[in-house]
C-alpha cells in the first residue's frame, strides 16, 4: 500500500513537470503581453525595455526554470495585469470556484445518483421515461446555451434571480463565502444548475444502466429468493455493487467541475479562478495561466490519487490481489 | 455598510430635494490599476477621469475647461504655459492641493517608468512660482500643451510618498495600483480588481455635483450577451458597449435604452510601403504593388464604405475620409471627400499600374479589437474580389496582431486610431512620420511610409500658435496624404452603450463615462 502510494506520488510529479513544460511552450503562441501593458503612445525602446524586464526575452525553458524555482517555494510570480502576487490573486478567486462547484457536485451526485436507482427500479414506469428524456437536454445542450437560456428565463423575463454575479459575500478569515446571504445563496441557484447539469446526467445514466446490470445478476435473484425486502435488496446489494464505476467517473468529474467552471463563470461573470483564467488568456498574462494551470494539473492528479485508494476500500478483490503480488 | 449607505442616501436627499439613488454599471474591462500615470488606455484613463482630475478637463463637447486649474496662458513668445491653480482643493483624504503636487505629478507622470512620459515630450522645465502658480517651459512654442494634458492627473505628494508610490509601478504594483487619492467628484471606498469597484461621491469637492447618485458600483463583464441580460434585467443600469447585433432589439424594448455616437477612432486600411515583394500567398516574392499610389488609390475605389457601414454597422457608423474625424481639432474640412466606390475606375487605375490581371496578397486583421473588425476584413476581401485582386485573410486574436505588424508580416493590414490629443497631429506623428526612435516619430507608423514633406511640416504645426496658419499646414499634409493614399480610412467607430430608461448620462465621443453627468430619476 505505501510503496503503491509513493510510486503514484513520483507519477504525478512526472506529470505535473510535464503539463509545466508542454504550457511554457504553448505561451509563446498565445500572443505578446507587452502591447496590452503599455498605452498607444509607447515607443520601440519601451517594447525592449519591458521584455527584458519580465524575462520575456528569454528562451521558454529559462522562462520555465524561473518560474519552477518561484513555485516551489510557493511564489508564483506577479501578474502582468493586475500587479499583484498571484498566490493573492487565486487565494481571493478560490472560494467563488469551489463553492460553486461544491453545490454543484453536490446536486449532481445525490440527484444523479437516486434519480439514476428510480429509473433503473421503474423503468417501465411515466416518470421514469419523462425524466430520460429530459435528461437528453442535459448531455446534449453546451453549457453556455444552458447558461444563457436560464438566464432569460429567471432572470430577464421572471425576474426571481441576479443575472451575473455572486451577490454579497461574508468574510470568514481569507474565505469570502456567498452561503451566507439571501443573496448569495440566490446567486449561486442557476450557475450550479448550469455547472452540474451534465455532470448530473451523465450520472443519472451510469447509475441506472449499472442498476439493470446488477439487477440481473445471479446474487440479485438469489436475494430475492432468500426473500428480503425490495429495500434491502436496491440499495445494500444492488446500488453498493454499482458505486465502482460511479466513483471513478464522479471523481474525475469532480476534476472537471473545477476545471470547466470556465464557461459557466464567463456566462455568470462568477469571480472565480474560470474567468480569472480566461482573462489572463486574453490580456496573455503569463504567471496566471502558468499558476492555473498548475493547480488545475495538481488537482486532476490528487483526484485520480483519492480515486485510487478508494478502489480499494470499495472492492475487497483490489486488497487481495495486492497481497498476493 | 448598507446602514451607513442609506444614512448618506438620506442626508443628501435631505439635503438636496433630489431623489438620490445607488447606480451600478458594467464593461467589457476592469480598469487594470487605480494609478493614473502607470498605464495610459482608455479603460484605465476613463474610469480614473471620475477619482482623479488634471489641472484642465474635457467637457461633454470634448472641449477643454478649466478644473485644478482656473486659468492659464502663454509665457512669453511661446516659450511654455503658465497654469494658475485652484485654491482651496483638498484630495479624498483631506490633505491640500497646491503646486508641490503639480510639480510631484509631473515628475512622477514624465518619468522612465510611466507610461504617461510622452505627453511631457515638450516640456524642458517646471517652474513652481507660487504656491498656486506654476510655469511649464516648452523647448518650441507648443499651442497644444493644455489641452494635450487632460487626461494628466494630479496625486498629492504626501499621500503618494507615504505609500511608497513615488514611482509608478506597473509590474509588481504598488499601493497606489489598489488605492486612489484624488480630488475628482467621486472617491473609491471598495477596490476587488477584476471583480468590483465602489465609489462614493466626495463630499468636499469643489466643484458643483449635477449627479444625484449616492454610491456607484463597476463591475467588468466579459460576456457580451451576460451584459445585456444584466442590463434587461435591471441588476445594471448601464453597459459599454452594447454588442451591434443587439441594438435593435435593445431598442424594441422600452425599460432601456440605447444610446449611439460616434467614437474618435477611424478605422482605415494600412500598406507596406517599403517591402520590394509581397510575403503572402502564390504571389509572394513578386514585386510588391502597393508601392505604386494608384493600387493604393484602386484599393479605396474598389471599398463599398457604405456597405459596410450598413450591413456590418448596421447603420451606426460614419465614413471618414481621413485619419480624424470632423469632431477632432485640425480636421481639414477641405478635405471632407472620401474616394468614390467605383469598381471600373479601380479597376482602370489597376491596368495603367500594370495590374490588369489582378494579384494576390496577404491581409492581416485582429478579431477581438474594433467592433466587428473580422467581418469588416472579410468585406474587404470580396469587395477587392470584384476588381480582380485576391486578397487571403488572416484574422487573430490583437494580442497576436500587433507583433506580427511589428514584425512586417503583412501586405495590407486593417488598423483603428484614435487620436489621444483629439487632434489632427496626432496620427500624422504616429502613423504618417517617418520612422525615427530616437525622435518618437511614427511609431505606429508599420508599413514605413516616407515623405519628406511631412516630416518638414510636423514640427512647424507643432509649434505654430497661429490657427490658420496651423490649419493650412494641417491640410496640406492631409492633401499629401490623400494623394498618395497613405492609408485608406474607412468609418469612424460607433460607440453604443446601453442604459435604463430612468438613467440620463452624457455619452463622450472618447468613450470616457462620467459619473458627475449621471442622474437617476
Amino acid at each position: 500500500m505505501f510503496a503503491y502510494i509513493v510510486r503514484r506520488m513520483f507519477q504525478s510529479v512526472i506529470v505535473l513537470l510535464v503539463v509545466g513544460l508542454v504550457a511554457f511552450s504553448m505561451f509563446r503562441f498565445v500572443g505578446d503581453p507587452i502591447d496590452n501593458m503599455l498605452g498607444q503612445e509607447r515607443t520601440q525602446a519601451d517594447i525592449e525595455r519591458l521584455r527584458t524586464e519580465l524575462g520575456l526575452d528569454q528562451p521558454f525553458p529559462v522562462q520555465y526554470f524561473k518560474f519552477l524555482q518561484g513555485a516551489v517555494q510557493g511564489n508564483f510570480g506577479v501578474s502582468y495585469r493586475q500587479g499583484r502576487p498571484v498566490s493573492t490573486i487565486i487565494a481571493e478567486r478560490a472560494p467563488a470556484t469551489l463553492e460553486l462547484a461544491f453545490v454543484s457536485g453536490f446536486l449532481a451526485i445525490t440527484l444523479g445518483i437516486a434519480l439514476g436507482v428510480f429509473t433503473a427500479i421503474r423503468r417501465q414506469g411515466v416518470a421514469a421515461n419523462v425524466i430520460m428524456t429530459i435528461s437528453l437536454i442535459g448531455v446534449s445542450l453546451p453549457t453556455f446555451l444552458i447558461g444563457i437560456l436560464l438566464i432569460y428565463i429567471f432572470s430577464v423575463e421572471l425576474d426571481l434571480l441576479p443575472s451575473f454575479g455572486r451577490g454579497e459575500t461574508v468574510k470568514i478569515g481569507n474565505w469570502s463565502t456567498g452561503f451566507l446571504t439571501a443573496s448569495g445563496l440566490k446567486a449561486l441557484i442557476l450557475p450550479a444548475i448550469t455547472l452540474g447539469l451534465y455532470q448530473m446526467t451523465l450520472i443519472m445514466r451510469l447509475v441506472r444502466s449499472e442498476m439493470l446490470e446488477v439487477m440481473r445478476a445471479d446474487y440479485v435473484r438469489f436475494a430475492r429468493a432468500r426473500g428480503l425486502s425490495d429495500r434491502v435488496i436496491n440499495f445494500r446489494h444492488a446500488l453498493k455493487n454499482t458505486l465502482v464505476p460511479v466513483i471513478t467517473i464522479t471523481g474525475l468529474q469532480l476534476g472537471s467541475i473545477i476545471a470547466f467552471a470556465i464557461i459557466t463563470e464567463t456566462v455568470f461573470q462568477w469571480p472565480g479562478v474560470g474567468l480569472l483564467f480566461i482573462n489572463a488568456i486574453q490580456f496573455v498574462d503569463i504567471p496566471v495561466m502558468a499558476a492555473y494551470l498548475m493547480l488545475i494539473s495538481v488537482m486532476f492528479v490528487t483526484i485520480n490519487l483519492i480515486v485510487d485508494l478508494l478502489y480499494y476500500a470499495i472492492d475487497p478483490r483490489l486488497r487481495v490481489d495486492a497481497r498476493a503480488t | 455598510m448598507t446602514l451607513r449607505k442609506s444614512a448618506i442616501g438620506l442626508a443628501l436627499l435631505a439635503a438636496t430635494g433630489v431623489q438620490a439613488a445607488e447606480f451600478k454599471w458594467a464593461s467589457t474591462t476592469d480598469p487594470q490599476t487605480m494609478d493614473p500615470h502607470a498605464v495610459n488606455s482608455a479603460p484605465v484613463l476613463g474610469f480614473l477621469n471620475n477619482v482623479y482630475e488634471g489641472l484642465v478637463r474635457r467637457d461633454k463637447d470634448m472641449s477643454v475647461e478649466p478644473a485644478l486649474a482656473v486659468s492659464w496662458e502663454p509665457i512669453g513668445d511661446g516659450e511654455g504655459w503658465r497654469f494658475n491653480l485652484r485654491e482651496g482643493v483638498t484630495f479624498h483624504d483631506g490633505s491640500g492641493f497646491d503646486a508641490q503636487d503639480v510639480l510631484f505629478s509631473y515628475q512622477r507622470a514624465s518619468g522612465e517608468a510611466a507610461d504617461t512620459r510622452s505627453w511631457f515630450a515638450p516640456i524642458s522645465e517646471v517652474k513652481v512660482i507660487d504656491d498656486y502658480t506654476v510655469d511649464f517651459m516648452t523647448t518650441a512654442p507648443n499651442p497644444l500643451f493644455p489641452s494635450s494634458i487632460a487626461n494628466w492627473m494630479i496625486m498629492d505628494q504626501g499621500w503618494t510618498e507615504a505609500n511608497d508610490a513615488t514611482v509608478p509601478d506597473k509590474e509588481t504594483g504598488n499601493y497606489a495600483t489598489l488605492n486612489a487619492n484624488g480630488t475628482g467628484a467621486f472617491k473609491v471606498t471598495t477596490r476587488e480588481p477584476g471583480l468590483r469597484t465602489v465609489l462614493e461621491p466626495f463630499g468636499d469637492w469643489w466643484g458643483e455635483a449635477e449627479h444625484n447618485i449616492t454610491s456607484a458600483e463597476f463591475t467588468p463583464i466579459q460576456n457580451p450577451a451576460t451584459a445585456v441580460a444584466a442590463l434587461l434585467s435591471g441588476d445594471v443600469d448601464m453597459i459599454n458597449p452594447v454588442p451591434i447585433q443587439d441594438v435593435a432589439r435593445l431598442q424594441g424594448n422600452d425599460e432601456v435604452e440605447i444610446i449611439q455616437g460616434i467614437e474618435a477612432r477611424v478605422i482605415m486600411l494600412g500598406f507596406d510601403h517599403q517591402a520590394e515583394t509581397l510575403k503572402y500567398t502564390d504571389d509572394a516574392g513578386k514585386p510588391n504593388p502597393f508601392r505604386d499610389p494608384r493600387v493604393r488609390k484602386a484599393v479605396a475605389q474598389a471599398v463599398n464604405v457604405d456597405a459596410i457601414m450598413s450591413t456590418i454597422m448596421r447603420g451606426n457608423a460614419e465614413a471618414a475620409s481621413q485619419l480624424v474625424s470632423p469632431a477632432m481639432s485640425g480636421y481639414s474640412a477641405a478635405h471632407a471627400n472620401r474616394p468614390a466606390y467605383d469598381v471600373e475606375a479601380a479597376k482602370a487605375l489597376l491596368a495603367e499600374a500594370g495590374y490588369a490581371d489582378g494579384f494576390s496578397f496577404g491581409l492581416k486583421c485582429p478579431n477581438d479589437r474594433y467592433l466587428n473588425d473580422e467581418a469588416v476584413c472579410q468585406a474587404v476581401v470580396s469587395m477587392l474580389a470584384q476588381i480582380g485582386v485576391t486578397a487571403e485573410l488572416d484574422a487573430m486574436p490583437v494580442r497576436n496582431y500587433w507583433p506580427e505588424l511589428r514584425e512586417d508580416n503583412y501586405d495590407m493590414y486593417l488598423l483603428g486610431w484614435s487620436p489621444g490629443t483629439f487632434d489632427a497631429e496626432h496620427p500624422v506623428r504616429f502613423l504618417v512620420a517617418t520612422p525615427n526612435e530616437e525622435k518618437k516619430l511614427g511609431s505606429w507608423n508599420f508599413g514605413g511610409f516616407s515623405n519628406a514633406r511631412v516630416d518638414e511640416l510636423l514640427p512647424a504645426i507643432q509649434s505654430e500658435l497661429d490657427e490658420t496658419k496651423r490649419q493650412a499646414m494641417l491640410d496640406e499634409v492631409t492633401q499629401i496624404i490623400q494623394d498618395e493614399q497613405v492609408y485608406v480610412p474607412m468609418y469612424v467607430q460607433p460607440l453604443v452603450w446601453g442604459t435604463r430608461s430612468n438613467v440620463d448620462l452624457t455619452q463622450r465621443p472618447d468613450n470616457f463615462f462620467l459619473l458627475r453627468w449621471v442622474t437617476v430619476n
